[in-house]
């Protein structure tokens, strides 16, 4: 790993999230304040309910604060326009959700290449990126299978591939392991921890699964839309 | 801050991309193979789609093809074996006729008007009001003197005569009266009616003619009051010794009407004739029609709505259904305007399709149509005008306009849909199932 310095990938301030619940306000979020800095592998945990999801949606620009701000590679998601946050997404996010939310249409080469078509990535290089990530996380062989003729591990594998080809600064994974068995779930597991040494690509899962907490660096705990103290290992 | 190379020159490269043509085009490219796809995906939906805008365009080909077809037939008819398609007269004639208005050396200007391209035939006519006598019956009647071998060969004089024989060639004192004006005159073949009018010299115009002939030119009213006489004859008579009130002339091709009527004016630039269309000598039949034509157009607007309801619904549907999959495009990404246009080029192209199977059953069907036509139980009229069976006409407005209002109606409708698509919110979508 190349990396020399660490620095702030996000950073939230006062974050609160209220939805309105059959027209009762319910706060998901309560003025969350945190700092992730490049490299972690950090596990966002804490029971069903707790804002896990609230808080990844949030941070990625998918759904915004009712009150407080985020800044994700320095730049503040509340400022950008929707096109803006596209593009952000697009060259900064890498997606991992827990149904895998592959494009039924497209085979698995075309969703890992998705990202790259639309950031116009010539297609040599997409060939060949494609190619060596599928390598990376053991699918070579099926290129040309769409999502529905694939496993439940091999579409997460896919999705995990999707979500790194662009090398984005940071792969949110929301419950990548709640659909697999334990042993699928903690290869994949183990192959994002060797990603993160090799890459210095930062990881945010949510999760409540012990075996994630188990390989995870660091565990930010919430609970009813509060951050307890961290635990870092 | 410090980022990762790898991930630098990938940005970097990607907005370096985004920007150029060759981006452009990977777009374009990713929508239409994602759009193809969602199609062939979902291929009851698509079917039941392309059924709605096949019938609708099938629908509005035929209803078009019928309605060229049965105003053809009644321009056909109206200018073909009545009035022509343009006619000559004296200055003034058209909006008061006159016996005294005529068209002095007519054989000259019928031989100008022959010269003009496109012309066919053309046929002088003289008319003159009277009273006609079949023994002790009378009644008003319109005498027309003609030219039987010009009248034949411009309007089918000769089909008209449904009882006896066409005039003869020469004149010999003969009449072909109406079908209407026999009944009121008790009038039958070899019958002798009585002219009695006033010559345009003032003096008292009265013959006797044998009735060879009884015409049906279609038109009740026409027939209620002709009386066809050789146009020696009737110049006679009335003393227009080498003169015609009107000349008829038939081009080869109706819709050149515009142009060959603009071609004998100036080939005769005579400032004392006036050379107009068939529809300004029939301004009233014209506009009636016109205004028929409109009326056809409602029907158009409705099955247009049924068309775009049924693509409004499928396509609604069709999104609804996909939220989960919007939101997850947007959120590795997909801007709201790539959203919008993946809709809106599945509906492109499930109508393209049903437009290219829409011209064929659309052609097919007036095609058929313009061979057996639609009969119905009794004659209707339209401007005098009897028709009994409808026939469709052929023609690219048949194709050209349903393909319009198809493709129209469908992108218009596929609008909303498209939008909402694009303004999802891609953390509430994918809590979708």
């Amino acid at each position: 790993m190349e990396q020399t310095q660490k620095t702030d990938v996000i950073v939230t301030e006062d974050v609160t999230k209220v939805y309105a619940a059959n027209g009762i306000p319910v706060n998901a979020l309560n003025g969350i304040d945190l700092t992730i800095e490049s490299g972690e592998f950090t596990a966002l945990v804490g029971p069903s309910g707790s804002g896990k999801t609230t808080f990844l949606n949030i941070i990625s620009g998918l759904d915004s604060p009712t009150e407080g701000k985020v800044w994700l590679a320095g730049k503040a998601l509340s400022e950008m326009s929707g096109n803006e946050l596209s593009d952000f997404r697009r060259d900064n996010i890498g997606f991992i959700f827990q149904a895998y939310n592959l494009i039924p249409v497209l085979t698995v080469e075309e969703n890992v290449e998705y990202i790259m078509l639309l950031a116009g990535v010539p297609k040599a290089e997409r060939h060949e990126r494609v190619l060596t990530m599928l390598e990376t996380v053991g699918l070579k062989g099926v290129a040309n299978r769409t999502p529905t003729q694939l496993s439940g591990g091999q579409q997460q594998r896919v999705a995990i591939a999707r979500a790194m080809v662009s090398e984005p600064t940071i792969i949110l994974a929301d419950e990548p392991t709640a659909n697999l068995d334990s042993k699928t779930g903690a290869d994949l597991l183990e192959m994002m921890r060797h990603l993160n040494s090799e890459t210095g690509m930062t990881f945010i899962f949510s999760t409540h699964d012990p075996m994630v907490m188990e390989r995870a660096r660091r565990l930010i705990t919430l609970r009813d839309g509060r951050i307890d103290p961290d635990e870092t290992r | 801050m410090i980022r990762f190379s790898p991930a630098e020159i990938f940005r970097e490269e990607g907005r370096q991309f985004g920007v150029t043509a060759h981006g452009v085009c990977l777009l374009i490219y990713m929508i239409l193979k994602i759009a193809f796809r969602n199609i062939f995906r979902q291929k009851r939906r698509t079917i039941l789609t392309a059924l709605a805008m096949i019938v609708g365009f099938t629908l509005l080909s035929v209803t078009i093809g019928l309605s060229d077809g049965a105003y053809g037939d009644i321009i056909s008819m109206f200018t073909r074996n009545r009035m022509g398609h343009i006619q000559v007269h004296r200055v003034g004639y058209l909006d008061k006729p006159s016996l005294y208005d005529t068209i002095d050396g007519y054989t000259a200007v019928g031989a100008v008007i022959q010269d003009v391209a496109g012309v066919e035939a053309w046929t002088p006519r003289v008319y003159a009001a009277g009273l006609g006598s079949v023994g002790e019956k009378s009644t008003a009647v319109q005498i027309i003197g003609v030219d039987v071998v010009r009248e034949t060969q411009a309007t089918r004089f000769d089909k008209k005569i449904v009882e006896g024989t066409v005039l003869a060639e020469t004149p010999s004192h003969e009449a072909v009266i109406g079908k209407n004006l026999a009944k009121t005159l008790s009038a039958k073949i070899d019958s002798e009616i009585v002219i009695f009018s006033q010559g345009a010299d003032g003096s008292l115009a009265n013959d006797v003619y044998k009735i060879v002939g009884i015409a049906e030119s279609g038109d009740d009213a026409t027939d209620r009051t002709a009386c066809y006489l050789h146009i020696k004859d009737a110049q006679e008579l009335f003393v227009l010794e080498g003169r015609a009130h009107e000349i008829v002339v038939i081009v080869s091709n109706i819709n050149q009407v515009g142009k060959i009527t603009n071609a004998i004016e100036a080939n005769l630039n005579d400032s004392t004739l006036d050379v107009a269309p068939w529809q300004a000598v029939a301004k009233s039949f014209y506009r009636a029609m016109k205004a028929d034509q409109q009326g056809d157009a409602i029907s158009r607007w409705v099955i247009m709505l049924i068309v775009a309801i049924g693509v409004l619904n499928t396509v609604l549907m069709s999104v609804l259904e996909r939220t989960r999959e919007y939101g997850v495009l947007k959120a590795v990404g997909t801007k709201p305007m790539q959203i919008f246009w993946l809709v809106i080029c599945e509906v492109v192209i499930i109508t393209l399709g049903s437009i290219c199977v829409g011209v064929i059953f659309g052609t097919l069907a007036n095609y058929l149509l313009s061979i057996y036509g639609i009969t119905y139980p009794q004659e209707i009229s339209f401007g005098g005008m009897k028709i009994k069976t409808l026939y469709a006409e052929v023609n690219i407005r048949c194709l050209i306009i349903p393909a319009i209002t198809v493709m129209a109606s469908a992108t218009v409708v596929s609008l909303f849909p498209a939008i909402k698509a694009a303004r999802i919110l891609p953390a509430r979508a994918m809590r979708t199932h």
